[in-house]
């Protein structure tokens, strides 16, 4: 967002605005009745037993609740703001292990075992995700490259297949494409595995994507540049590789970092094929003791773990390119 | 602006597409399996007790033993694929694997794309609600709610289709009112967890599945008596015919008949509540 420079008073530090806060987040707790959880266990000395305190005990425990509410988010607007970043990320956090704690499963299943339930995850589907997301994000960008060459030529043929790929590929779910190509494909003669099939896949999605998105990227480079290098008597390959390119490539990271978390995530449904990766293990492992919610609460941890990697090293490559510029 | 690509550039690429050799590997699969050294059997890794993955993370149950031993007896490696059971019914296998031993039952529907050489057990279905479901009787499920596995035998027996051969008799005790298919069965488990008429108001399935989730602590009871007897057999593919392999299968089962390897293994997994065994092996 643009760098104001008009600086106005918090308004959490306005005593209107508090009061007003302060009202609706009681109303709030008050409406949603906390009074058989936890909260309650621990008014009881207050409110007597949680089951038969009533109007009082509910008024009681929503208005705790609301105090607390505020008075925690008026500590965190006195901090600084990269500390208040830090805290509201771990409250959230926190608010996310109590929701999934709350379900009442047997977490401790996740960690028993010899080795672990989570450690068979890791160790037989982690790889493989990360092989197959790896390997079709490569084939994806090459594929990317070509076609949005393609999709910007004026050759009849080459805008032709390439729009026609664009369009198809597009156009059908992904899980659809994973059943035609491991399925179909052998029938054509080309006897492929699981594991290509899911790849190709992924790929062929993917590549048709990110073509429209590296055309839009390569596109949005001014005509001028092209008629100045054609000026200065370039050839067009060394104009698209050192001139315009390196220009495009800060427009094209941030989606395409985009497409890299949804691909990495995506990948899980390769798992129809029996695929050993880590939503076939989450859904397997779990079924055999009926605690299928817990292999697969432990399955989202891991990938969104992943994917956080994955947003730190997108944003340190549009840091470097914003230096850049 | 306007990117140029040479005309042969742009078509080379379809030329390659269409000169690549388009034939079909065809052949005899049993010699493909003893060239390799390597009998790949499909199973579902979903089916505690009959194939799952254990907690060091490899297969193993009553189809697993079974697949095992008929490698064994092949005198060849036996080497374990796990695609989705859709996938493996609905055939056209190509090759991908030579058998499946994961307890499927031989219907007319299947036989149109999948050869049975040899059946080698016989599984009780049966219907189970919720703990506190209202429901006492199996005619007391018709109009309701039923939640099951699809493209499984006991979908089939719900819409009333259910074409099996050489089965034991049965009669269709149950007509639902909805019938609720999920890919994965386990999911109609959790969901009749969560109470009775909420998400289903019972289900079909295999009684020694249901067993174990009953002694895993899932709120559910049986209903009746079993549904129906299902005959469950080795599967090939037709698309790939091969009388050679399918010969070897009948003569391995029957063997494993006579030496009661088949029964010892039915006894090895399927027990009851009270720790006796049950032999699948005859058909009630």
């Amino acid at each position: 967002m643009f760098v104001d420079t008009v600086i106005e008073d918090k308004s959490l530090h306005k005593p209107a605005f508090l009061l007003g806060l302060s009202i609706a987040v009681l109303a709030f707790f008050f409406t949603f009745n906390f009074t058989d959880t936890i909260f309650g266990e621990f008014l009881s000395p207050v409110i007597g037993n949680p089951e038969e305190s009533g109007f009082f005990g509910r008024l009681v425990v929503s208005f705790v609740l609301a105090i607390i509410f505020v008075l925690n988010l008026l500590l965190i607007s006195f901090a600084k703001l990269k500390i208040q970043i830090l805290i509201v990320w771990i409250e959230l956090f926190f608010l996310f292990l109590a929701f999934a704690y709350s379900f009442d499963l047997e977490l401790a299943y996740i960690f028993i075992g010899e080795p672990s339930k989570i450690w068979l995850m890791i160790s037989k589907g982690l790889f493989t995700t990360i092989y197959i997301s790896a390997v079709s994000i490569a084939i994806a960008t090459a594929i990317a490259i070509v076609g949005a060459i393609a999709k910007l030529s004026n050759n009849g043929f080459a805008y032709a297949i390439a729009s026609f790929y664009t369009s198809l590929f597009r156009g059908l779910p992904l899980l659809l494409q994973i059943y035609l190509i491991y399925m179909g494909l052998p029938q054509l003669g080309f006897m492929i595995d699981a594991i290509p099939s899911g790849i190709a896949a992924l790929s062929l999605c993917y590549g048709a994507y990110m073509t429209e998105i590296f055309r839009a990227g390569i596109q949005s480079i001014p005509k001028g540049q092209w008629e100045a290098s054609r000026a200065l008597g370039f050839k067009f390959g060394l104009i698209l590789r050192k001139i315009i390119l390196p220009q495009s490539i800060p427009i094209i990271v941030p989606p395409t970092g985009n497409q890299f978390i949804a691909m990495l995530k995506d990948s899980s449904l390769v798992s129809v094929l029996g695929i050993w990766e880590l939503m076939f293990m989450a859904k397997k492992i779990g079924s055999k003791d009926f605690n299928n919610l817990e292999m697969l609460l432990t399955a989202a941890m891991i990938y969104w773990a992943l994917t956080i990697i994955l947003e730190i090293i997108q944003a340190r490559i549009e840091r470097k390119y914003q230096q850049k510029a | 602006m306007s990117i140029k690509l040479g005309f042969t550039k742009s078509i080379a690429f379809a030329v390659a597409l269409l000169s690549l050799n388009m034939t079909v590997q065809a052949g005899a699969v049993y010699d493909y399996i003893k060239t390799n050294n390597e009998l790949m059997i499909a199973t579902d890794a979903n089916w505690a007790p009959y194939s799952y993955i254990n907690d060091a993370g490899e297969m193993e149950g009553f189809d697993v033993d079974v697949g095992r031993e008929i490698a064994k007896r092949m005198g060849v490696e036996a080497r374990f694929i796990t695609p989705s059971w859709d996938i493996i019914t609905s055939g056209n296998w190509n090759m991908r694997w030579d058998v499946s031993v994961g307890s499927m039952t031989p219907t007319e529907t299947r036989s149109e794309v999948l050869n049975f050489p040899a059946v080698y057990y016989y599984t009780p279905a049966g219907f189970a609600v919720h703990i506190d479901s209202p429901v006492t009787t199996l005619a007391g499920l018709n109009g309701k709610n039923i939640c099951t596995t699809a493209a499984s035998t006991w979908e089939m027996y719900l819409e009333g289709s259910l074409d099996m051969i050489d089965a034991p008799a049965f009669t269709y005790k149950v007509t639902p009112g909805t019938i609720t298919s999920l890919a994965d069965g386990h999911t109609c488990l959790d969901d009749t967890r969560l109470g009775a008429g909420v998400r289903n108001d019972g289900i079909i399935d295999s009684i020694p599945m249901i067993q174990g989730a009953i002694e895993d602590g899932y709120p559910i009871r049986f209903l009746g008596d079993p549904a129906f007897f299902e005959p469950l057999s080795v599967a090939t593919d037709k698309g790939n015919d091969d009388p050679e392999l399918d010969a070897e299968i009948v003569r391995i089962i029957a063997d494993m008949n006579k030496d009661y390897t088949l029964t010892m293994l039915s006894m090895k997994w399927f027990k009851n509540a009270d720790g006796s065994s049950n032999d699948y092996t005859v058909a009630f």
